[in-house]
């Protein structure tokens, strides 16, 4: 394909006529090679500024061997960075307001469950970039030095794939190099504790960085594939062969379905991720269909790919499950807790306004008491905080939550203070890990005009803060007003 | 910077141990992006016993664009400009078909092949590519009279 593609962001109404084949895979109908070249070829021809242009037959040959060269050698403007800032879903939503309305249902339902994404260039690369991009961005907000260092053994590893196709030394080092490089930047960061992941949308900016990466990627892809023929030439068109060296090998080749499944079965299955993807099409159904391309369940790491029909982005899910965990184990606890237990052996006054604050719960220094030992909710070890602890395996959320724990560095729980320790004062609450909106949404009854609708900050008619409570000190009876709805 | 890097292991590579009818140099040992390439008009095409003297220049992006072979020695071919340029650019020295996995001898190897097998369909001499299917005699005749006035 001699020209990239725009970025979609550039068309949101054009019709993404598709279908979903037996596999779960989705076929691009709307295929860019023998769309977007013409017309862009046309519209360089017509928009050269020759006064006659209109009529084509009153070119000479020159004139129209120029033109040609001029069509042959166009390159679409491809706006912003190779990857973008993470920016608001509700851009995405913006672009298809005026669009067929199922995408506007979707986008703005994406909006609220994923309120935050990533662009990548529409450059030919843009899901090879999503995917490698979303590896290090992930690996980076674990925040664990000794996991990137078992990443670049585990990338070392691989090169012997690339030995087992006959790629020599001397072709894939630059490219190894180019991966390690940035495994070893994002060492660095962590221990240095760099506060974003602005050091890595630097290094995918920059174009050799970015290009060594990506192409790692695609040989490792290539070499896993020739290596694996079992598992994929069933779904190829052609010879797994011909295959790579066409549609993996060269460069700015825009990756399909089978690509991609092998580029996570080859490259990002080893590092523990999971990877989603989430299909923006104009299928059945008011949100975007979800798709495990992983065997890894997505459960705390995970890269999610937002797919428009010939482009890839990168998702960012609502992060709020962490910080609602805590008190919902405690109430599990509780209830399943039948030996009557008394409240004076508790370290702290168990009424129902304090145990209303979220988070009170995670510190393990409070109520280690005697009676609440045999919880298994309250658990010092300090464990990973990305480790699914044996409560929230057990817990099952009553909401189908697109959430699950979010890559947020959370310091493990201080250790236990002995039980007769006075429990610490109110100011010491753990923070709040996440400033983002405390209110899970339940993707099912959503409704695109939730979005407006939220925050909702009017108090609940029977709670005694609102002022039309009785018991609210400056009570105030509602006057039915004619004028007012409702 | 990668590319200076593996640009010279290749280098390494292709003068210690060069491919059949192929020898390169630097044009200047200052300078790794421009490379003089002799190569020998292969044996069973009107080519033969000529040779050809191919500039290969790197693009500072290599291995991530293609190389650009030119022929420097004027050649009778359809797949070559028969213009001052001599440039010659199919398969996988274009742009969207390069793999950064290619390597240099690879290139050098692929259009000395082109020598003696040229691809009349992604001809970029018209005429001659014309000739060659119709008239492939003359073609020969012509080549071959090129090749001694000015590659020998």
């Amino acid at each position: 394909m001699s020209l990239s593609k725009p970025t979609w962001n550039h068309f949101p109404h054009q019709p993404f006529p598709e279908k979903q084949n037996p596999f779960g895979f989705y076929r691009d109908t709307f295929s860019s090679s023998f769309f977007t070249p013409v017309a862009l070829s046309l519209s360089a021809a017509f928009c050269h500024p020759i006064s006659h242009s209109a009529n084509m037959n009153a070119l000479s040959a020159d004139e129209m061997e120029r033109f040609q060269k001029l069509s042959n050698n166009y390159q679409p403007e491809v706006q912003g960075p190779l990857v973008s800032v993470k920016q608001s879903s509700h851009s995405i939503a913006l672009d298809y307001s005026n669009a067929d309305p199922t995408l506007a249902t979707k986008t703005n339902a994406l909006a609220i469950t994923h309120p935050e994404c990533r662009i990548m260039k529409g450059d030919g690369n843009c899901g090879w970039r999503a995917v490698a991009f979303g590896y290090f961005e992930t690996l980076f907000a674990l925040r664990d030095p000794l996991r990137i260092e078992t990443e670049i053994q585990r990338m070392k590893s691989l090169t012997s794939l690339l030995d087992r196709v006959g790629l020599s030394d001397s072709i894939y080092e630059i490219f190894v190099d180019a991966t390690e490089e940035v495994l070893n930047r994002t060492h660095a960061a962590i221990q240095n504790g760099a506060q974003d992941e602005s050091f890595l949308v630097e290094a995918f900016n920059e174009g050799y960085s970015s290009d060594a990466i990506i192409t790692h990627f695609r040989i490792l892809t290539s070499a896993w594939m020739k290596l694996n023929a079992h598992r994929y030439q069933a779904f190829l068109p052609m010879p797994l062969d011909q295959y790579c060296s066409s549609r993996i090998d060269p460069v700015k080749t825009e990756i399909d379905e089978v690509g991609l499944q092998a580029l996570i079965d080859g490259v990002i299955e080893g590092s523990g991720f999971g990877v989603e993807i989430l299909y923006l099409d104009r299928s059945e159904g008011e949100v975007v269909t979800p798709h495990l391309l992983s065997s890894n369940r997505p459960v705390g790491a995970t890269i999610r790919l937002l797919y428009r029909p010939g482009h890839y982005d990168l998702l960012y899910p609502v992060e709020t499950t962490l910080a609602m965990a805590p008190i919902v184990n405690l109430q599990y606890g509780m209830t399943s807790d039948y030996t009557p237990w008394d409240q004076a052996a508790l370290g702290f006054d168990v009424n129902s306004s304090l145990m209303a604050i979220p988070n009170l719960m995670q510190d393990t220094s409070f109520g280690m008491g005697a009676p609440m030992s045999p919880m298994p909710s309250v658990s010092p070890t300090p464990a990973s905080p990305f480790r699914m602890s044996p409560q929230q395996e057990m817990y099952q959320s009553p909401m189908p939550t697109h959430a699950p724990i979010p890559p947020i560095p959370v310091s493990p729980p201080p250790q236990i203070a002995p039980p007769s320790a006075a429990p610490p004062p109110m100011t010491s609450l753990p923070s709040r890990t996440s400033d983002g909106p405390q209110i899970r949404l339940n993707p099912l009854v959503m409704k695109p005009n939730l979005s407006r609708s939220l925050p909702v900050t009017t108090p609940f008619k029977n709670s005694p803060y609102n002022q039309a409570h009785f018991q609210n000190s400056d009570f105030e009876p509602i006057h039915w007003e004619p004028h007012e709805r409702r | 910077m990668g590319s200076i890097k593996r640009i010279s292991k290749e280098l390494t590579e292709l003068t210690q141990s060069p491919p059949e009818g192929i020898t390169v140099e630097l044009v200047d040992e200052s300078n790794v992006y421009e490379w003089r390439v002799i190569m020998d008009g292969p044996e069973g095409s009107p080519f033969h016993d000529g040779k050809f003297l191919v500039k290969l220049s790197l693009p500072t992006e290599y291995p991530f664009k293609p190389p650009t072979v030119s022929f420097a020695t004027k050649i009778y071919h359809p797949n070559v400009t028969n213009d001052d340029k001599g440039s010659m650019c199919l398969g996988m020295l274009r742009a969207d078909e390069w793999k950064p996995s290619s390597k240099i001898a690879a290139v050098l190897q692929f259009a000395r092949q082109l020598l003696a097998e040229p691809m009349p369909d992604d001809a970029v001499e018209g005429r001659i590519a014309e000739q060659y299917k119709n008239d492939r005699m003359r073609y020969e005749e012509i080549a071959r009279e090129w090749t001694r006035k000015h590659a020998c």
